[in-house]
């Protein structure tokens, strides 16, 4: 059994006309790490959105560790174990970096306002740029180190998985180059991680497998190398990308 | 200057109630987005407990207050569970209507329930006051400033040094991403409605020795906390404090030295000067950092 099951997944926004996913399959085993590719508007977004209990109209299924996801709170889902990094990082502009990533441990009862502090500062061992921010006010930061906070946050979770919406979105190479150790890294320590990127190059660079989304369905699935073989995909989606 | 320096005392006085309606307005909007039309009925609806408590049931003061403190607190839930939770998905001006709804509503309930006759109440102190220099200070403006001084001090506390007030603040600047974290996001609302109602009835107990308490105090003492808030730069919490304790000392010069029947007039002439000259108010924010 998959950690993460993802079976003929529908989704559609109030406000849409049709179906955003038609019916996608995506599993995640314990430990890897799985990208999601695909064109802007293909329903990357959407797929770990309808993971995190944000899109109203949903259909198939969802299971993490065997329990169906559909029908519990977003609030409840995070329990569960699912830590998610959205699109545009969304740290708080008004909390400083240090408040920013303790807030990440909201998701564990019992946890004191002092404790989560201790285990901020142990996760800045993992981010040193962060360490002389740690007081800086979330609407301060670059890019980069708006993505190294929102990481860090969805690590305090100890979440059995990761989603990480396009990280690399609006940083230069050399950021994009210093996140990607992190996500390589984060993994190497045991935490499993669904990554979403329009960057195919630097994302099946640490990805075990990839699915490559078009409008709505998985046009192809497999490890790096087999996509970077597929003529189709590397017409499509990858070659836009060709060099991060 | 003796008689300036007594001005300043009242006014600050006044202005405090104001500043107390005005913070819990802004809070509302910060965490809800709830622009609250009833807020000045939540000083009437709590003037109106303390009276029941004191004059009607005979309890003593503190007590009085204590068990007013604490309806109040119920009653926000009760009153977020009824203008806000059923709209909560349709935008803001479907609730914003609901609580212009709510606010003729409790006047209305009240006025059944109560009857239309004002009641005066005893300040919270037998002693009339002391002599400071050259001022005297009345015992309950005096009450009035060391509770709204308290009350600030306590605010400032839960939002800055607990971790509830740092869920409060995320969840006051974004909503899904705090529910992505699992915070509570419905709590932290209905929380911030019932301290709202709390700061709103807190401030109509402390003002009712000072006025007369009539069903319809509450909507002169909304116009002022709202006037308050544009002064002091809308959705800002300092600028609801220094707004409303700059409008209490304004009204209060302006009877004094200009004119008493245009008292009121006062605070509005301030608030349209503010909105042509500095809309952004003392405090103005960018929007950004309240979304
Ligand atoms: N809140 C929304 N309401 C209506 N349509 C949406 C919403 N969010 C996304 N969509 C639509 O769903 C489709 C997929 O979007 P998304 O999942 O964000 O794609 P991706 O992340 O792959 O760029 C797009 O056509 C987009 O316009
Ligand atoms: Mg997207």
């Amino acid at each position: 059994m998959s950690l993460l099951e993802i079976e003929n997944l529908t989704a559609r926004y109030s406000s849409g006309a049709g179906d955003v996913l038609k019916g996608i399959d995506v599993s995640v085993e314990e430990g890897e790490i799985v990208a999601l590719l695909g064109a802007n508007g293909a329903g990357k977004s959407t797929t770990l959105r309808a993971i995190s209990g944000l899109v109203p109209h949903v259909g198939g299924s969802i299971k993490l560790g065997g329990v169906p996801l559909f029908g519990q709170g977003v609030e409840a889902i995070v329990r569960l174990g699912v830590a998610h990094v959205p699109e545009g990082r969304r740290v708080f502009p008004g909390l400083t970096v240090a408040e920013n990533i303790m807030l990440g441990a909201s998701n564990r009862t019992g946890l004191g306002r002092a404790e989560m502090m201790r285990e901020v500062d142990e996760k800045f061992e993992l981010f040193p740029d962060l360490v002389r921010l740690r007081d800086a006010l979330g609407w301060t930061l670059s890019g980069g180190q708006l993505q190294m906070v929102a990481v860090a946050r969805g690590l305090m979770a100890k979440p059995r998985v990761l989603l990480l919406d396009e990280p690399s979105l609006g940083l230069a190479p050399l950021i994009v180059q210093q996140v990607f150790k992190i996500v390589a890294e984060i993994r190497r320590r045991g935490t499993t991680v669904l990554l979403v990127e329009q960057n195919a190059n630097v994302a099946l660079s640490v990805a075990d497998r990839g699915y490559v989304l078009e409008t709505g369905r998985v046009l192809v699935s497999g490890k790096p190398e087999d996509l970077w073989k597929d003529p189709q995909v590397r017409a499509a989606y990858l070659g836009g990308h060709a060099i991060a | 200057m003796a008689i300036f320096l007594q001005l300043l005392f009242t006014g600050l006085g006044i202005g405090a109630i104001y500043a107390l309606v005005a913070l819990g307005f802004v809070l509302l909007i910060r965490a809800a987005s709830v622009v609250n039309f009833a807020q000045g009925q939540f000083a009437m609806v709590g003037a109106y407990m303390l009276v029941v408590c004191l004059n009607v049931l005979g309890l003593p003061y503190l007590l009085s207050m204590a068990i007013s403190v604490v309806l109040m607190a119920v009653f926000g839930v009760i009153f977020a569970g009824a203008t806000y939770w059923p709209l909560r998905h349709r935008g803001g001006l479907p609730v914003i209507i609901s609580t212009i709804g709510a606010s003729i509503f409790l006047e209305n309930i009240v006025l059944f329930l109560y009857g239309p006759s004002p009641e005066v109440l005893p300040g919270l102190f037998d002693s009339p006051g002391i002599q400071v220099g050259q001022v005297f200070m009345d015992s309950q403006y005096l009450s009035i400033l060391v509770a709204a001084t308290l009350l600030v001090v306590l605010q400032y506390f839960i939002f800055e040094k607990t971790l509830l007030g740092k869920k409060l603040q995320a969840t006051s600047q974004d909503k899904e991403m705090a529910s992505l974290l699992g915070i509570p996001v419905a709590a932290m609302i209905l929380f911030t409605f019932s301290y709202s109602a709390m700061l709103g009835g807190i401030a109509g107990m402390l003002v009712a020795p000072v006025l007369f308490v009539s069903v319809g105090m509450g909507g002169l003492i909304a116009l002022k906390a709202f006037a308050a808030n544009i002064i002091g730069g809308y959705g800002s919490i300092p600028g609801a404090i220094l707004g409303g304790l700059a409008l209490g000392v304004a009204e209060t010069m302006g009877a004094a030295y200009i004119s008493v029947p245009y008292k009121d007039a006062f605070a509005f002439a301030m608030l349209l000067m503010f909105l042509a000259v500095r809309p952004q108010g003392l405090f103005g924010e960018k929007i950004s950092e309240k979304a």
